[in-house]
């Protein structure tokens, strides 16, 4: 009985595992560049055989992470392989495009894109890359009335209002970027990402009415998951401001106090959790506890 | 009109936070163990965002944890730095200079930093680009100038006089032991080190990580040569 594994056999166990892991970060959507052009390279250059058809989706998932890291030399190896296979595609234009991009040569990356909307008018992938020369460019106004166009004919795309509501907290249009959360709320009500978002951009808006709102979406999102940490502190501080507030009355007082109390008590709790075995972030610990004690004292 | 000096460990810090998310805005703080007067001597920062830097809530928190923590350990905030993440972008953001007002309004003497760098490359070029006034100091890494290889630290200075910033000598910023500086950043970012920085946001995603950096810290005094003493 052999004792050690044929080396094929090993080969083949290996491929299969980086196979996966590719997988898995293009169904999770990760922007992990680095990894993907380590794992994918050395798929490529020594796999390629075992690897079928997947070989065509692998290539654009390595040529977009290489682009990330600057890799053109192997972004231009993948592209090419993808062009003889797929000559007339747009799908392939849109990569030519992204490279030319990636080197700033943005008239004529505009140029790709533009002739597939002319074959295609409805071709979404072209549209946003359009806009996201915008945003390279630092055209933040252009690519916010692009985007805006986008939405109204795709209305249900929760990438691009989310990417939408982040060009206006940029530009520090919190009413519009609060108007974008609520969309991607309406389409998606049970992300607690997008209800702490939300509380943010209303705290950040300030003043009574906002604060109030941030509290009962912090307090949403904890619902949704109450994990979120930022939630939680959100909730804490949202309360606490009410709370201080001279404009409310007794009882909106006393209640606010009451939801700062708990989250105090979430927060020091998970604290302590997270402090067990660890030296490590005692001092976190120790700095949230009096934090929140500080907090309470200047509250009164 | 006084002069700044940032430590090897400020500096590697910045520059590490800066790697570790290449395609985001970053900020964080800057602290001094140092006493009051003469030289701003920038010893440590606390890296905190790479999202949503504009908005209140988050910075807020942080802002009054970290100074509960200086309170504990002799330090004080004496300023703030930022990476934006579109290199096209010449001046500080709107946000930085919020935030900059905010903490002049609560500490004396703060000091900004700006970070500018390349979107697309792996080792980031920065060089350093200061504006200061008597309250607040600005720093802006500009990374279209530097490559991996830059022997003197492009530093070019900006005053802030009558609310305009204007350009300011560059020999009143200073780092000591630069090439050794250098070659600590470059050398932890090649070895991947930049993955063990925690900032705030990613202490908020799982708050058994150390966002005070005591680790990092450990391994970048490590690697500073023991002749030079503290750096």
């Amino acid at each position: 009985m052999p004792l050690t594994l044929d080396n094929r056999v090993v080969e083949c166990y290996r491929s299969e595992e980086m196979r996966d892991k590719l997988r898995k970060w293009r169904e999770d959507n990760y922007r992990n560049s680095e990894q993907i052009v380590d794992v994918g390279e050395e798929l490529i250059s020594e796999h390629a055989s075992k690897l079928g058809d997947d070989i065509w989706i692998i290539y654009e998932q390595v040529m977009i992470a290489a682009l990330d890291c600057s890799r053109d030399d192997l972004a231009l190896t993948c592209l090419q392989e993808l062009r003889k296979q797929f000559p007339d595609s747009h799908r392939v234009k849109r990569l030519t495009g992204m490279r030319l991009e990636a080197l700033e040569r943005y008239d004529e990356a505009n140029k790709h894109y533009d002739a597939i909307l002319q074959d295609d008018p409805t071709n979404t992938a072209a549209r946003k890359r359009k806009i996201s020369i915008l945003k390279a460019q630092g055209k933040s106004t252009e690519a916010i009335r692009e985007l805006n166009e986008y939405l109204e004919q795709f209305v249900g795309d929760q990438e691009a209002w989310h990417e939408l509501s982040e060009l206006y907290i940029n530009e520090h249009d919190y009413g519009k970027a609060a108007f974008c959360l609520e969309e991607l709320m309406m389409i998606n009500p049970h992300n607690h990402l997008y209800c702490e978002q939300y509380a943010e951009v209303k705290y950040t808006q300030g003043g009574l009415e906002n604060l109030e709102l941030s509290r009962k979406y912090f307090a949403q999102a904890l619902r949704l998951n109450n994990r979120n940490m930022r939630a939680l502190f959100g909730l804490y501080m949202s309360a606490s401001h009410i709370a201080a507030s001279p404009k409310v009355s007794a009882k909106v007082k006393k209640d606010n106090m009451k939801y700062a109390a708990w989250a105090a008590t979430q927060i020091n709790r998970a604290y302590k959790l997270a402090g067990r075995g660890t030296k490590e972030n005692k001092c976190s610990m120790k700095t949230v506890e009096e934090m929140l004690e500080s907090m309470q004292i200047t509250m009164s | 009109m006084g002069e700044v000096e940032l430590s090897c460990r400020a500096y590697v810090k910045m520059y590490l936070h800066t790697c570790l998310f290449p395609r985001c805005s970053i900020n964080g703080l800057l602290l001094s163990s140092s006493p009051t007067g003469g030289a701003v001597c920038v010893t440590d920062c606390v890296p905190l965002l790479h999202s949503h830097l504009p908005l209140a809530p988050i910075t807020q928190l942080a802002l009054t944890q970290v100074d509960v923590w200086c309170s504990q350990t002799q330090q004080r905030i004496v300023g703030y730095y930022q990476a934006n993440a579109c290199v096209s972008d010449n001046n500080p953001t709107p946000c930085a200079l919020k935030v900059a007002d905010k903490i002049a309004e609560q500490f004396d003497n703060p000091v900004l930093l700006m970070v500018r760098k390349t979107e697309v490359k792996l080792f980031y070029r920065l060089s350093l680009t200061c504006w200061f006034n008597l309250d607040i100091f600005l720093l802006l890494l500009d990374g279209s100038k530097m490559s991996p290889d830059y022997r003197v630290p492009p530093i070019v200075l900006y005053e802030r006089k009558d609310s305009r910033w204007i350009l300011k000598d560059k020999h009143t910023i200073m780092l000591r032991q630069w090439e050794e500086t250098r070659a600590i950043a470059s050398q932890m970012m090649e070895s991947g080190d930049h993955t063990l920085l925690v900032d705030f946001d990613s202490h908020l995603d799982d708050i058994t990580k150390d966002w005070t950096n005591q680790k990092l810290n450990t391994k970048i005094e490590e690697l500073a040569s023991p002749a030079n003493g503290n750096i």
